[in-house]
């Protein structure tokens, strides 16, 4: 190869180590420099194999329809465009039987249907939409996710917010907006050179030579392209479909899918984006594992996989003394962590991720590792807001579950909170490429969202996102500063 | 302007016209006054049903109703949760004209114009092209009507504006799109827009479905070409760089005042002090859940903040830098009703500017399909729309009186918040946050 015998000759030695170091020789180094391509997502729109129930209900009284039809016959009679004008346009009385046969899949909601003819037309919101879900995981959450995955695109509206004002876990939480500051001065909105790439693993301070010059403490971390992955899917569903989807979308996207080491070695997934948790040290991983997960800390385990070269990391469920554990393994040597709180972000004690994400965050910026570890966490993540929030309280990457499937036109039911509890029901119909398409399309859109906010605070990469607690503002404090004067304010005056 | 022309197949047929607009006019006044049940769709936690019927109400008579709830929604915080504390029956004011709501927007001392509208009230940008023409030619009216403003929002000033000159707003955006020295030239004010409160830091977008002929020109574009705000100026990088855009367009316009519209970091309070010493007369603060006619879903609900929550940090911060009298500071975004109005002029600022609520007047239904929705046209109400068919439903003679009658309802209710709190003009109610009080559970 050219490049190659071109650098041979100016290469340096740290050139030299570096390319080493990440298994590269120097001149695929420069080739894949010189080859660079701007990270993008490939979106297709896809189609609905299980379509979720509409948003409204459209009810027309026909003996009204009718007596306004006779009745538009003779007053406009010869202007046939306009006895047979609807007052919709999006189509729902677009049927060839018009009016008599609604089509409530097109109804928007616009009401001008209903104002126009107050006697004989109703829409109403649609109650089987509203059942889906639960009070954490609502059915706007649902409804937006299955859009997202549908288009791949950020959902925009017209008018302002609708819903209530600030609310409980990341409701609570607004995110900082600089009015000069930009990601960069080049581009229309800065937002395309955003990275939303992170690193995984242990990574030194500095960098320690031996006395011939070689580095004696390499950095093992790789690097990812989103700053959220796939966490496996729930135990109460065994689905080997479900493996397939989130491993191929992972390589697709270049982001993490951890799965149960015993899927992923039946189904042959191993490889680069794939995570195997491993529960002994009997647990075989494939070729190409670059990371592997234990489902609880054990010593031995981790070492065992760590000697191997793997990077190792731990899931550690926010229960009991949780904290110290991840401390006591911080000084055992683990540098990836993967705090789990229940679905609706809560720890054992009740507290939710902002809080907890947060302690853990401050407690490893205190013992002065905060940048040598990586902090993952799942649970509770139910809308794309909750990736900035979560990151901003201190993840490095946030773990995507109930998201996933729900992407995929499951259905959630039963207890939707405790960790594997949840019971799921897939489409019947689940072709594999359909699939993987919706979760690449959720994926674009959820970065593309992460770049909307990134963009809107002038921050050029998520990694600089992490444990920003200077660019977030919570509700209840600003509440404080503003009400706190005020008569009947919780605490505050009289 | 009302068009019907037999070689533009598009435009309503007279007809047509007279069937739809009819249609739309019956209904909207028979929900207004409660002839059949509210529409279970209707509404949200901050638009609750009640509050747009009552809005109806007031753009049908002028009244406030007596049969919805006018003065809040459910959202369960910010305004909702707030109250006056009046005073006891026997120690309220007579309600009447002596009631002051005129709102001096000049405060300079600088021999600039005084500009004094006769509510503290004007009307917030909305783009052509974002709104029809119809719209703008409503709003500009009833701002002579009310001696107020309504800014032109980034999509230029239609000559069909001109005649209304004296009570327009010139909006200078990022996309400059449509700013010319002489739209500069013919107004009294001239509004920086550096942010929307709905998706503060993220520009703006024009679809190109509403980019038609007229709007497209305009702006100085080709037809049907998505029309890109960038955030932020790209020539601003500091409060020097602010200093020479107000420069600028005073060179041109010595006269007008300078209003700086921005939205509600954290950092607000040092914004709006850049602000004024940049030489801005009134500091315009957009609050996070305010209007737009397109806005990603995540900036809306996650972006800045709440501008009950603006207000009073840059209100506290404006009196501990001393240029708080100096300074117009204006609030919107979430601004509903003239109950809002007060409370946030209670909580520090001195007035608010209106949208969503004109536009609720006119017969919006929040169905929030401004940007297109899925027939690619445009609001359905011919609000949101430069769709040549869906303009035509609202006409500006029709628009404009329910806008006065909506105003009227507004100075009413105003008044009597004033007299109930023993208040003679509305000034005397800026940043008395110990006239509320806040209301927790079901209460609220």
């Amino acid at each position: 190869m050219v490049l190659s015998a071109e650098l041979e000759h100016g290469s340096s030695a740290a050139e030299s180590v570096a390319s080493e170091v990440w298994g590269l020789s120097r001149g695929q180094a420069r080739l894949r420099a010189d080859t660079y391509q701007r990270y993008h997502i490939e979106t297709v729109a896809t189609e609905e194999v299980w379509k979720i129930p509409r948003r409204f209900n459209v009810k027309v009284g026909k003996f009204g329809l009718a007596k306004m039809i006779f009745k538009e016959f003779f007053q406009y009679f010869g202007h046939w465009e306009t006895v047979f004008s609807r007052p919709c346009t999006y189509g729902v009385f677009s049927g060839p039987i018009g009016g008599f046969s609604p089509r409530p899949d097109l109804c928007v909601g616009c009401l001008r249907c209903e104002v126009q003819h107050p006697d004989f037309v109703t829409i109403t919101p649609n109650g089987e939409l509203r059942a889906l879900g639960d009070k954490y995981m609502t059915y706007q959450h649902i409804y937006t996710i299955d859009q997202e995955a549908m288009r791949g695109t950020v959902p925009v509206r017209g008018q302002g917010y609708r819903g209530r004002f600030g609310g409980p876990g990341f409701d609570g939480m607004f995110t900082d907006m600089s009015e000069i500051i930009r990601p960069s001065r080049d581009g229309i909105h800065g937002r395309e050179l955003i990275g939303t790439a992170v690193d995984i693993g242990a990574k030194p301070m500095h960098l320690e030579f031996d006395r011939e010059g070689n580095i004696t403490n390499p950095p093992t971390t790789f690097t990812i392209q989103l700053p959220f992955i796939f966490d496996a899917p729930p135990a109460t569903l065994e689905s080997d479909a479900i493996a397939r989807i989130y491993a191929e979308t992972a390589e697709q996207v270049d982001t993490l899918a951890i799965l149960p080491a015993t899927t992923v070695e039946r189904l042959g997934l191993s490889g680069p984006n794939v995570v195997p948790i491993v529960t002994c040290t009997g647990c075989i991983v494939g070729a190409g594992t670059r990371m592997v997960e234990l489902a609880t800390w054990n010593h031995e385990t981790y070492t065992h996989f760590a000697a191997q070269g793997y990077a190792v990391g731990v899931r550690l469920e926010m229960t009991g003394e949780w904290l110290s554990t991840l401390l006591e393994m911080q000084s055992a040597g683990v540098s990836i962590f993967h705090l789990l709180a229940d679905h609706h972000g809560r720890s054992g004690d009740g507290r939710f991720l902002i809080e907890t994400l947060k302690e853990a965050h401050m407690a490893l910026v205190e013992k002065g590792v905060r940048d040598e570890v990586t902090l993952l966490g799942s649970g509770g993540i139910a809308g794309a807001d909750n990736l900035p929030k979560g990151i901003i309280s201190g993840l490095d990457a946030v773990g995507l579950d109930h998201v996933l499937l729900v992407a995929l036109q499951a259905r959630l039911s039963g207890d939707m909170q405790s960790r594997d509890a949840v019971t799921v029901q897939l489409p019947k119909k689940l072709d594999h490429a359909w699939a993987v398409q919706r979760l690449v399309n959720l994926s674009c859109s959820w970065r593309d969202q992460m770049l909307e906010i990134l963009g809107a605070m002038g921050v050029r990469e998520v990694r600089r996102l992490r444990g920003e607690f200077g660019r977030s503002m919570m509700c209840s404090e600003l509440e404080a500063d503003a009400f706190g004067e005020i008569e009947g304010f919780p605490g505050g005056g009289q | 302007m009302m068009v019907f022309s037999s070689d533009e197949p598009k435009f309503p047929t007279k007809k047509l016209f007279e069937k739809t607009t009819h249609l739309m006019h019956d209904g909207l006044n028979a929900r207004a006054f409660g002839e059949f049940p509210k529409p279970e769709a209707l509404g949200d936690a901050r638009w609750t049903d009640d509050l747009i019927l009552a809005t109806w109400f007031m753009a049908e008579t002028g009244e406030v109703p007596e049969n919805f709830n006018y003065m809040t929604g459910k959202s369960g915080g910010g305004f909702d949760r707030l109250r006056f504390k009046f005073l006891a029956e026997e120690q309220w004011l007579e309600h009447g004209e002596h009631l002051d709501t005129r709102l001096d927007l000049n405060r300079r001392d600088d021999g600039r114009q005084q500009l004094t509208p006769d509510l503290p009230i004007y009307g917030g940008g909305m783009s052509y092209g974002s709104v029809s023409l119809n719209v703008m030619l409503s709003r500009a009216r009833n701002s002579v009507k009310w001696n107020t403003y309504m800014s032109t929002g980034e999509g230029g000033y239609p000559e069909e504006l001109y005649q209304y000159k004296e009570n327009i707003i010139t909006q200078v955006a990022t996309g400059y799109f449509g700013v010319e020295e002489r739209s500069i030239k013919a107004s009294p004010i001239i509004e920086f827009k550096y942010a929307q409160g709905a998706k503060p830091g993220l520009g703006g977008h024009l679809l190109a479905a509403k980019s038609g002929g007229d709007v497209a020109k305009l702006r100085g574009s080709v037809p049907f070409v998505s029309l890109f705000s960038p955030f932020p100026f790209h020539s601003t990088y500091s409060v020097e760089d602010h200093m020479k855009h107000i420069d600028w367009v005073q060179t041109i316009n010595p006269e007008a005042l300078i209003a700086v519209k921005v939205s509600t970091p954290k950092d607000v309070d040092m914004v709006a002090v850049g602000s004024y010493y940049a030489g801005a007369h009134i500091i315009h603060l957009d609050g996070s859940y305010g209007g737009t006619g397109a806005a990603p879903e995540i900036a809306k609900k996650n972006i800045a903040m709440p501008i009950e929550l603006a207000v009073p940090k840059v209100h506290k911060f404006l009196i501990k830098e001393g240029v708080r009298e100096n300074v117009t500071l204006i609030a919107s975004g979430g601004v509903r009703t003239a109950d809002d109005v007060a409370k946030v002029i209670a909580l520090g600022a001195d007035g608010v500017v209106f949208g969503t609520s004109d536009l609720v007047a006119m017969g919006c239904t929040r169905c929030a399909n401004c940007e297109g929705g899925p027939s690619g046209r445009g609001c359905p109400w011919g609000l949101t729309t430069t769709d040549v068919e869906l303009q035509e439903w609202l006409q500006p003679d029709w628009a404009e009186k329910r806008l006065d009658n909506y105003y009227i309802a507004v100075q009413w209710r105003l008044r009597d918040i004033m007299r109930k709190l023993g208040l003679t003009h509305i000034s005397e109610l800026r940043g008395r946050t110990d006239l509320l009080r806040y209301v927790s559970g079901d209460e609220s």
